[in-house]
């Protein structure tokens, strides 16, 4: 008895996690439910990535998007008030048959192809940091110093869009 | 696949180990809330001058678990207008990334979960999924004190993982890897990474203090503060869970990331003969670092939260890249040697305990200035 | 049996669709980030999925998909600021409001 057909079915309850919460995150009216299931939906796919064997790319997905984008968008949530927004009666346009047929001519093809590559090698072990690691600091230096100064800027300019100018504001109150 | 005990047939070996290793982690992280909650009021009892618990049990040894069987048969309180599902959810979403760190703390030479080889990284993610559930508890509790609090806590805990992160990139620096047994066997004898890294043991030290919401962090669930914070509307076993359990296991966690990259882990005197005995190592280490942060909380007051924030920004984060620099530059420079870099590392420790008094005086006489200065000004 | 390659690109083709829909169709600020969220995520799927497929020859694709990490939490730091300053104007949070520049 081998355990062949433990990764069939790991990936299926993966990709019904994935394609079920990101529908959910469309479909929902609760906003808050929606960020949940976003974040449900990465950490789901940070386990395909196990599956992958990327390990280091699953556990900076988690890092990043459940640790802090969700963290971000709630605080967005909870900053703003939120009126109902019923989003699923936008479905029920004429154009929506046109957009869906649309779809799946793209889809469709572009599912078939990638279906024809054969099976890979099996990557060597050791898992994917090394390799990673050597690319990103070696050959992909220059690429890495300037998605740091983007950190930065987006940094600097997230602070200055939001900085509330108290003297102006009084001054605007006080007219 | 491996076949188990007794031939026990792979197919249903697989699932029990997991089974087993849950359980047996659920096992140690309660039987450690409860030594630590013990432990916690026999210390600040101690140095408070007073006797702690010694009703239930030999020296109240009892007492957290009375505790426990109140708390078990409290009766579930909850507002009406919480949000259900999310009020349930919050305390697994606190309690279960700490229960995952648990896999990857090497005890010993061979009891280890699974020697990841990307350890330290999956020890900072599961840290980082814990603000979520935090966030989520102040919010479904439908309370402004229980959000605010929650908002805070979340904003102390993202700021604090910076210099936690950063720290302990610096260990990986020296050591060339982020798997926990091989940073412990890099640390061959006596020679331990406290001795080469201290400034970094400093920085994460502090920062782990503020991960775990301890004192003088402990502002977002101080009972004195915004009632209780985003714990307010939890009660009975839920608070447990989301307080003793959590956060005890947390600090537990944290310590162990201490005592093996900069202590040792399971190494110490007759590890080589008996293996087993690296067990009692690493947990002798392992609640020396926990009596040194009840210690602390006995004895150091709490800092506000925009005082908290600035010693994050302003403070931490400034020296710990100070840090990195300095150690990566050291360890590219002389990549035989550990010595430039301790030596480094010493002066900063030094430089950093010598150099609080002076940048605090100036601080004093800035605030006097400004506070006299504005007092003059609603004078005229 | 593994797992083929073209299973990933199909999920990461239906999730990229699901987020296309939901940033078209929904009309909060907030939930249409979380939308090109979840498109940047179905790409750096079929990223890895091929950076595995081709890895002994090409490791770019995983690379790739730090650097859109990057670029992803930049996007949804700046977008929040920027949805959080026109709230403080007006406060409607339904993009067919917020359509002009002025007032």
């Amino acid at each position: 008895m081998s355990f062949d057909f433990v990764e069939p079915v790991v990936f299926a309850v993966l990709a019904f996690g994935v394609i079920g919460a990101g529908a959910a995150v469309v479909l929902l009216d609760r906003i808050t439910a929606s960020a949940l299931l976003m974040a449900l939906t990465f950490l789901c796919m940070a386990g395909m990535f196990v599956l992958l064997g990327a390990e280091t790319i699953a556990a900076f997905q988690v890092l990043i998007y459940v640790g802090a984008i969700t963290v971000l968008i709630l605080f967005g949530v909870q900053f703003t008030k939120q009126g109902g927004d019923r989003s699923y009666a936008l479905f029920f346009q004429k154009q929506y048959p046109l957009a869906a047929a649309l779809v799946a001519a793209v889809a469709i093809p572009v599912a078939l192809f990638a279906f024809s590559f054969t099976a890979p090698a099996p990557p060597p072990g050791g898992g994917d940091i090394r390799p990673l690691a050597t690319s990103v600091f070696t050959d992909y230096a220059f690429a890495f110093e300037v998605a740091s100064v983007l950190l930065l800027a987006a940094m600097v300019g997230a602070i200055v869009l939001t900085t509330r100018d108290e003297r102006a504001e009084a001054a605007r109150r006080r007219k | 696949m491996p076949v188990g005990p007794l031939g026990l047939d792979p197919l249903f070996w697989a699932p029990l180990r997991l089974i087993i290793a849950v359980a047996l982690a659920l096992f140690l992280v309660l039987n450690g809330a409860l030594l630590q909650i013990y432990l916690e009021r026999k210390i600040q009892a101690i140095i408070q001058d007073r006797l702690g618990p010694y009703h239930v049990g030999p020296f109240g040894l009892l007492q957290t678990f009375a505790d426990a069987i109140k708390l078990i048969a409290k009766e579930d309180v909850r507002a009406r207008a919480t949000d259900p599902w999310f009020f349930l959810a919050a305390p697994a979403l606190v309690f279960c990334p700490m229960l995952a760190s648990w896999v990857v703390l090497p005890f010993a030479q061979d009891i280890v979960g699974v020697d990841l080889n990307i350890g330290l990284l999956y020890l900072t993610t599961l840290g980082s999924m814990t603000v979520l559930g935090i966030v989520i508890a102040g919010w479904a509790s439908n309370n402004k004190y229980a959000l605010v609090g929650g908002l805070r806590s979340a904003g102390q805990l993202i700021s604090y993982e910076i210099p936690q992160i950063l720290a302990l990139v610096s260990v990986a620096l020296v050591v060339g890897s982020l798997s926990m047994i091989d940073i412990t066997r890099s640390q061959a004898g006596p020679l331990v990474n406290v001795f080469v890294l201290p400034f970094s043991f400093l920085i994460y030290f502090i920062a782990a203090l503020a991960e775990t919401n301890r004192t003088p962090f402990d502002l977002p669930e101080a009972e004195s503060e915004l009632v209780a914070g985003w714990l307010t509307e939890y009660s009975g076993m839920r608070w447990g869970t989301m307080l003793a359990l959590s956060e005890y296991g947390n600090v537990t966690v944290v310590s162990s990331i201490v005592t093996t990259l900069w202590f040792g882990g399971w190494q110490g005197p007759g590890v080589d003969a008996i293996p087993l005995l690296g067990v009692l190592w690493f947990t002798l280490k392992v609640y020396g670092v926990i009596v040194v942060m009840m210690w602390i909380r006995a004895t150091l007051p709490r800092l506000r939260i925009d005082q908290l924030m600035t010693f994050c920004w302003l403070g931490l984060i400034p020296l710990a890249l100070l840090n990195i620099m300095v150690v990566a530059v050291l360890a590219l420079a002389f990549p035989d040697t550990k010595i430039p870099i301790a030596l480094a590392s010493w002066l900063l420790v030094i430089a950093f305990i010598a150099g609080v008094p002076f940048v605090q005086r100036r601080r004093l006489a800035l605030l006097r200035a400004r506070a006299s200065a504005s007092a003059v000004r609603a004078a005229s | 049996m593994t797992v083929p390659l073209g299973a990933y690109i199909a999920v990461s083709a239906g999730l990229f669709f699901i987020g296309c829909a939901g940033v078209l169709v929904r009309r909060n600020a907030v939930v249409i980030l979380m939308c090109v969220e979840l498109m940047l995520n179905a790409a750096n799927l079929a990223l890895v999925a091929f950076s595995r497929r081709f890895g002994a020859v090409d490791q770019r694709g995983s690379v790739f998909v730090i650097f859109v990490f990057v670029i992803a939490a930049a996007e949804v730091a700046v977008g929040l600021a920027i949805v959080l300053s026109a709230y403080r104007n007006r406060p409607v949070i339904d993009v067919d409001e917020i359509h002009q520049m002025k007032g």
